[in-house]
């Protein structure tokens, strides 16, 4: 592990998105318990105030100190995406390898279900779910799921196809060892890295999937600050109070661009054709 | 011969596949709780007029039957009457008139995408480790970390509200008026487009990158020839395979964006028809939606996959 953070630091996109990151987690735990304010403390005297001093990000149209607000809704949105891209994992990892080990009926059947779903628009399965499951928490999650199940299934199927007939493969199958614990010990901790690269993009865009249906009004419900439903609420009063949806929304970006320069970092590191170019 | 078999088999693999998800859509959209006659005429409808709205939309027989009927009518180009969102009116009538809006403003958005992403693309390239590239770099990193709903309001605030430069909301279909669609669509369309643009342009600096370094572009430079000619003759046209196809392979994130955006622009579009029939419990409108959006991205993914396979002979095997 320590190895791996040190060749991290080493590359320089994915030590700025290390930090990024590394802010943005600091601030979203602790930053609600360093805040003077609640998320649902009422203002009447202060309804939508600028950003200043005493509010950096302005107050809403009930004088709730926004970044309190966003700090906290930036926790929920980020347990929503991690959940929902664990879940997705949990689902289509096995799944791949099973696709990847077994070939044959196994393999078509369950790579061109993934074709299905991925020949949909993942907004519009997310949406779609949400209209057959009802709006709310856990739906999100599992729309999330859904639009992540197809990408883990067929990256693991990919990547399990190409360390399948490596000689330690060959070696656990000769000593006997079950199909379960050859998925497990031999062939899943080598193809994880590119999983990992997948997983941290896949959390960035969960969060925006998030975002876009609570935007809507068709995700996460108030009064659960989810940073999608603090934009949402934002929307209604943006002509007399436009910080609260953009910098909210600002937030969002830049949690999102330490994700995705850490996940382009680890593609760097992990790809040897990459990592030959950038030493050249 | 073989180039004829291929595009057959991927033909019918792409009905086989509209089939399939179509049932998979029918199957999904069955099992959500709630009775629709219920949900579209409240709970205290007289008895006869829920027998009357489910014989009327078709919903008083099993399944199987409901599904074929669904999908012999589909082949005429029938999806059946509208629940909630417009009362009563054709589906079909509703896709037709909103699909051009639709599409319109996702090939603005591809257009768009593709200038930004050229010259972003180039510059990374040509400047690599420089200035250039990490400016391009970073914005393209950003340009995929932005939710295309949020920048979608900072332009309105900017070029709306702040320069008066667009119109905030509203949509001018092309068919009334083109230069006040282009007008009125470059807005959501130059949303639509960030990720796309910023996708693109890294696809473009990795492909130009990976095709400077090939042994035909050593062998030119050796000879003498300018930088400039090499660029142009070997480098950027041996790049533009995989940018052609990266390409094609984003339609689904353009109609993804074009979903939420069409909303908030105002555009009167098939994403929002099927936002509102979400909101609206309709569900025809949301299954036309969904099979429509299925039928858009295969045959583009289809039509990709042919000129790349006249491009490159060996992706037919």
């Amino acid at each position: 592990m320590a190895g791996v953070l040190r060749s991290l630091w080493s590359n320089r996109t994915a030590r700025t998105g290390l930090i990024i990151v590394g802010v943005f987690l600091v601030a979203i735990s602790l930053g609600g318990a360093l805040m003077p304010y609640s998320a649902t403390d009422m203002d009447f005297v202060n309804l939508l105030t600028p950003p200043a001093w005493a509010h950096p990000f302005g107050t809403d149209s009930f004088g709730r100190d926004v970044l309190t607000r966003v700090l906290l809704g930036g926790r929920v949105s980020l347990a929503i995406s991690v959940t929902g891209v664990a879940l997705a994992a949990m689902i289509g990892i096995p799944a791949g390898l099973a696709a990847a080990w077994y070939g044959g009926w196994t393999d078509q059947l369950l790579m061109r279900f993934a074709d299905l779903l991925f020949a949909f628009p993942s907004f519009v399965l997310a949406l779609f779910l949400m209209v057959v499951l009802g709006f709310g928490v856990t739906n999100v999650i599992l729309a999330i799921a859904l639009v992540y199940v197809p990408i883990f299934a067929r990256l693991s199927r990919n990547l399990a196809l190409t360390v399948r007939e490596e000689a330690y493969v060959q070696a656990a199958r000769l000593m006997g060892q079950s199909t379960t614990r050859i998925l497990g010990r031999e062939i899943l901790p080598n193809i994880m890295a590119p999983i990992m690269v997948q997983a941290s993009i896949s959390i960035a865009f969960g969060v925006i999937i998030e975002a876009g249906l609570s935007f809507l009004g068709l995700g996460v419900q108030p009064p659960t600050p989810s940073l999608g439903v603090i934009m949402a609420d934002g929307r209604e009063y943006f002509n007399q109070g436009p910080w609260v949806l953009t910098l909210a929304g600002l937030f969002i970006s830049f949690g999102l661009l330490g994700l995705n320069l850490l996940g382009d970092g680890l593609r760097d590191l992990t790809d040897p054709k990459l990592r030959e170019r950038t030493t050249s | 011969m073989v180039w004829a078999r291929f595009v057959a088999g991927r033909l019918l693999a792409l009905v086989l596949t509209v089939l399939v998800g179509s049932v998979v859509v029918f199957l999904v959209m069955k099992s959500a709780p709630g009775d629709p006659a219920v949900a579209a005429l409240g709970e205290s409808a007289r008895p006869e007029l829920v027998a009357a709205f489910r014989a009327k939309h078709n919903l008083d027989v099993a399944w199987p039957l409901q599904y074929g009927r669904w999908l012999a009518g589909v082949m005429q180009g029938d999806f059946g009457l509208s629940l909630t969102v417009a009362s009563d009116r054709k589906i079909s009538g509703l896709i037709a008139a909103r699909l051009p809006n639709t599409v319109f403003i996702g090939l603005m958005a591809l257009v768009i995408a593709i200038f930004l992403s050229l010259i972003a693309g180039t510059i990374a390239a040509l400047r690599r480790g420089k200035l250039g590239d990490t400016i391009a770099t970073s914005l393209a990193a950003l340009g995929i970390s932005m939710p295309d709903f949020w920048l979608s309001y900072v332009l309105i605030l900017v070029f709306a509200l702040g320069l008066g430069l667009f119109p905030a909301y509203g949509f001018t279909a092309p068919g009334v008026s083109l230069t006040g669609a282009i007008y009125s669509g470059f807005l959501p369309a130059l949303a639509v487009s960030a990720p796309l643009a910023a996708v693109f342009a890294r696809t473009l600096r990795t492909s130009l990158l990976e095709a400077g370094n090939k042994d035909y572009v050593v062998a030119a430079r050796s000879f003498g020839f300018r930088p400039a000619y090499i660029f142009v003759h070997w480098v950027f046209r041996n790049a533009l395979i995989p940018y052609i196809t990266i390409i094609g392979l984003q339609i689904r994130y353009i109609l993804g964006g074009v979903v939420v955006i069409e909303r908030i622009f105002g555009v009167s579009g098939i994403g929002s028809l099927m936002v509102d029939g979400a909101f609206a419990r309709d569900y025809p409108v949301v299954q036309a939606c969904a099979v429509v959006f299925l039928v858009i991205v295969l045959s583009v993914n289809l039509v990709v996959d042919i000129v790349c396979s006249l491009l490159d002979p060996k992706r037919t095997r």
